[in-house]
């Protein structure tokens, strides 16, 4: 038993660390208030530098620790782009790793990793997210091809994207495990048209959009991985490496949250005194740390679960990202509570982070489907007498 | 990082359980009910091995680590044993026999700590008084060295194994201008003239463990067994609180497992509306909610222990930590398992509302919930 980080994965946060402090934080602010089209220069200014860096490669690699450790840098450093590189990179650049076939990979992963492309996955619809057997998009066998219809919403990247992954149905007797498909789409593909970006609460430097799919024809070598069929159980693998990745989020958004009022609350002085020296201050302080510390050693397990192949991995990073997100928005809430009126005004880093906090309790797993899952294995596991 | 326990401690894990299940649970009802020590409990405790378990196997213990008095500590927990128990347990290997292990000389090693580690004799460590708890370096309790030996004088409060206690740990001031600095501990016999017990109390939970007052008037302690050396006791004391935070609150995390598994039976069984309540969300969410505090509990707990086995001197923010973590969430965990079971969870038959009772103790024994967030703060402040 070793609760420790390993020489190589310690000196991967170092380096991320500095790294980010360096070359992606001082950009934070200007990505949550700039236009979108100056936020999408920096944006994918901020992705090269990533991918100068190795972090796409890491991201797409096959170490959940590693990509844990890391995430919660960038995500310390800047959420906005840690959504951006992850929706790019967990999403769609794993699910084409995992899943696809050897020329899908040599065609999209290169130029992803190379932060050249930008990838984003479209699974969600206006009338359906947690439920997937909800959505309404659909492909049909045309003569050799696939004729694609519907639309998406609320996807992470659109504006930006190159390519997208889209869930359809493909066979709506088979029911959803066995009658959905993931596609890759690009977007130069005839009848695919993106949505204008939409306006997010928070992590705005990450441009979100509608992608409206219209009669648009695909060879049967857009079906990830050429396995017509397996779309659901795919989107259900991803999701648990994207859950994963935003419980490390939410502990990076917990550290900068802690960081700031830690700072805040040893300069800003009342009564003579500095306010963190006040115990009602002090303990949200405590709080903010403890929920932190205990976030990241659930990812970390949960991570470590699953490179070892535990049979209980899905349950763990369910209880992470619980865990962290929810930590996350009670984090940054009582970050803005040590800031005072300082931190609700626009452009503090406070009135930020609590804005980009509240994300991860509502995306892909929301906390409602974790708590289902999670209070399934218990319950199974205790039918009898 | 590795989180895997090795197959030794699996094994031992699993021994323990089992033998908690079939030889301590079925005991340990009626003496919660009745707040009643039972000594059939302490004794197959001892036959276990468990009360001398840090101590080394040649003072009579087994030898354990850190990691795996957790586990022992959890399994017990686990099995159903009231944390009355689990506690005179606690007391008087972690906070008693540990102690003198670690700062004793060899002759009080000798002395004391065969006879505690067998269970024979069952000690206590007297550090709170009725008019200081947390703020232990305001004690009052004098000891004055005359001689070949120190006389004490002063008084002890929720002393917990006091009223059976042989051996006491007892922390007295040498020079009250000193503060924490002229603290001292003393290795006090219940033969020795001048010190005495009150009679038990009655507590809300844990509430087979018996609690007294300790009185020390001109009570005669011979010079060699003063613990540590002069002035040191805070430190010891200190040290003794970080047992607490660690090896002691084990038991609780495994309570609580036994709570979700009685929790998540019961859910199975039980139907309203024309279907088992599992089927209802609010059931689910509390069930889930068990879960993840199980789980991060955990990694809190075993994290002290494994960073103790390693050598590494115990991090007070991570101890603060886990001490907070386990007693403000479990009580509120504690809370919902009697929700799920309703009228029932309300009444001592079904198990949980004993669990509830034993939790409040989670967060107010050494070093309550408020002092580990200002502990935590004043590191975050440095």
């Amino acid at each position: 038993m070793d609760y420790e980080l390993s020489d190589a994965h310690r000196s991967l946060q170092a380096e991320m660390g500095r790294f980010c402090r360096e070359e992606i934080a001082p950009g934070a602010a200007l990505l949550d208030a700039a236009t979108t089209e100056e936020a999408a220069a920096l944006m994918k200014a901020n992705l090269g530098k990533l991918a100068r860096a190795g972090c796409l490669e890491l991201a797409l690699g096959d170490d959940p620790l590693a990509k844990c450790v890391a995430g919660e840098e960038l995500a310390r450093a800047c959420p906005a782009t840690f959504l951006t590189a992850m929706s790019s990179a967990t999403a769609f650049g794993r699910a084409v790793r995992r899943f696809g076939t050897n020329g899908q990979r040599e065609l999209y992963l290169p130029p992803l990793a190379a932060g050249e492309r930008i990838g984003a996955f479209a699974c969600t619809e206006a009338e359906a997210g947690s439920d997937l057997g909800g959505i309404a998009a659909a492909a049909e066998k045309r003569e050799g091809c696939w004729v694609l219809n519907g639309e998406k919403d609320l996807v992470t990247n659109a504006p930006l994207a190159d390519a997208f992954v889209v869930l359809a149905w493909t066979e709506r007797s088979a029911g959803p495990e066995g009658g959905m498909t993931l596609f890759l789409v690009d977007r130069t593909a005839a009848g695919v048209r993106v949505g204008p970006a939409v306006e997010t609460m928070g992590l705005r430097g990450a441009p979100t959009a509608a992608l409206r799919l219209e009669d648009c024809v695909l060879g049967e070598d857009a079906v990830l991985g050429a396995a017509a069929g397996a779309g659901y159980n795919q989107v259900r693998l991803i999701a648990q490496e994207v859950d994963l990745a935003l419980a490390a989020m939410s502990v990076g958004i917990g550290m900068a949250c802690m960081e700031e009022s830690t700072r805040r609350a040893k300069t800003r002085k009342a009564f003579g005194k500095p306010i963190g020296l006040f115990e009602g201050v002090g303990a949200k302080l405590a709080i903010m740390f403890t929920f932190t510390d205990l976030g990241r050693m659930m990812t970390w397990r949960a991570a470590w679960a699953e490179a070892q192949g535990e049979p209980d991995a899905a349950v763990l990073v369910s209880c992470a990202k619980l865990f962290t997100s929810e930590a996350a928005t009670k984090i940054a809430s009582l970050a803005m509570q040590v800031h005072g009126g300082h931190g609700y005004l626009k452009g503090t880093a406070a009135e930020r982070l609590y804005r980009d906090a509240r994300f991860a309790e509502l995306a892909w797993g929301t906390s409602e489907m974790q708590r289902a899952l999670i209070a399934r294995d218990s319950l199974d596991r205790f039918r009898g007498a | 990082m590795d989180f895997s326990f090795t197959e030794e401690q699996r094994m031992f894990r699993d021994s323990v359980y089992r033998y908690a299940k079939e030889q301590l649970a079925p005991l340990s009802e009626e003496a919660d009910l009745k707040g009643e020590f039972n000594f059939e409990i302490w004794r197959k405790l001892g036959e276990m091995g468990l009360l001398g378990l840090p101590v080394p196997e040649r003072y009579g213990g087994a030898g354990a680590d850190l990691v795996t008095c957790c586990l022992a500590g959890e399994a017990v927990g686990h099995a159903g044993v009231d944390g009355g128990h689990i506690l005179a347990w606690g007391a008087h290997t972690y906070l008693c026999a540990a102690n003198i292990l670690q700062h004793g000389t060899e002759e009080q090693k000798e002395k004391y700590l065969p006879t505690l580690a067998t269970g024979e004799w069952i000690g206590c460590m007297g550090l709170t008084e009725p008019g200081c708890g947390s703020d232990a370096a305001a004690l009052t309790t004098t000891a004055v060295r005359k001689e070949d030996r120190y006389v004490l004088n002063g008084s002890k409060t929720f002393i917990t194994n006091a009223p059976l206690s042989e051996v006491f740990i007892i922390f007295a001031t040498l020079d009250r201008a000193k503060k924490h600095k002229g603290i001292t501990a003393f290795i006090v016999e219940r033969g020795f003239p001048g010190i005495s017990t009150g009679k038990p109390m009655h507590k809300m939970g844990c509430r087979a463990s018996t609690t007294s007052e300790v009185f020390l008037e001109d009570c005669e302690v011979p010079a060699e067994n003063c613990l540590g050396g002069e002035g040191n006791g805070w430190l010891i004391a200190l040290g003794g609180v970080e047992w607490d935070r660690s090896t002691i609150v084990a038991p609780f995390l495994g309570g609580h497992t036994f709570m979700l598994e009685n929790c998540a039976r019961h859910a199975n069984q039980r139907w309203a509306f024309n279907r088992p309540i599992r089927e209802f969300q609010s059931i689910q969410n509390r069930i889930a909610d068990m879960k993840v505090y199980i789980e991060a509990a955990r990694l809190a707990v075993y994290r002290i222990a494994a960073s103790k086995d390693s050598g590494v001197a115990l991090n007070p923010l991570t101890a603060a930590v886990n001490k907070m973590y386990l007693g403000d969430r479990g009580f509120e965990m504690a809370s919902e398992g009697v929700d799920i079971f309703g009228g029932y969870g309300y009444i001592h038959e079904y198990p949980v509302e004993r669990i509830l009772r034993d939790a409040k103790l989670a967060q107010l024994g050494g070093g309550t919930s408020d002092i580990m967030r200002m502990i935590v703060a004043r590191f975050m402040m440095m």
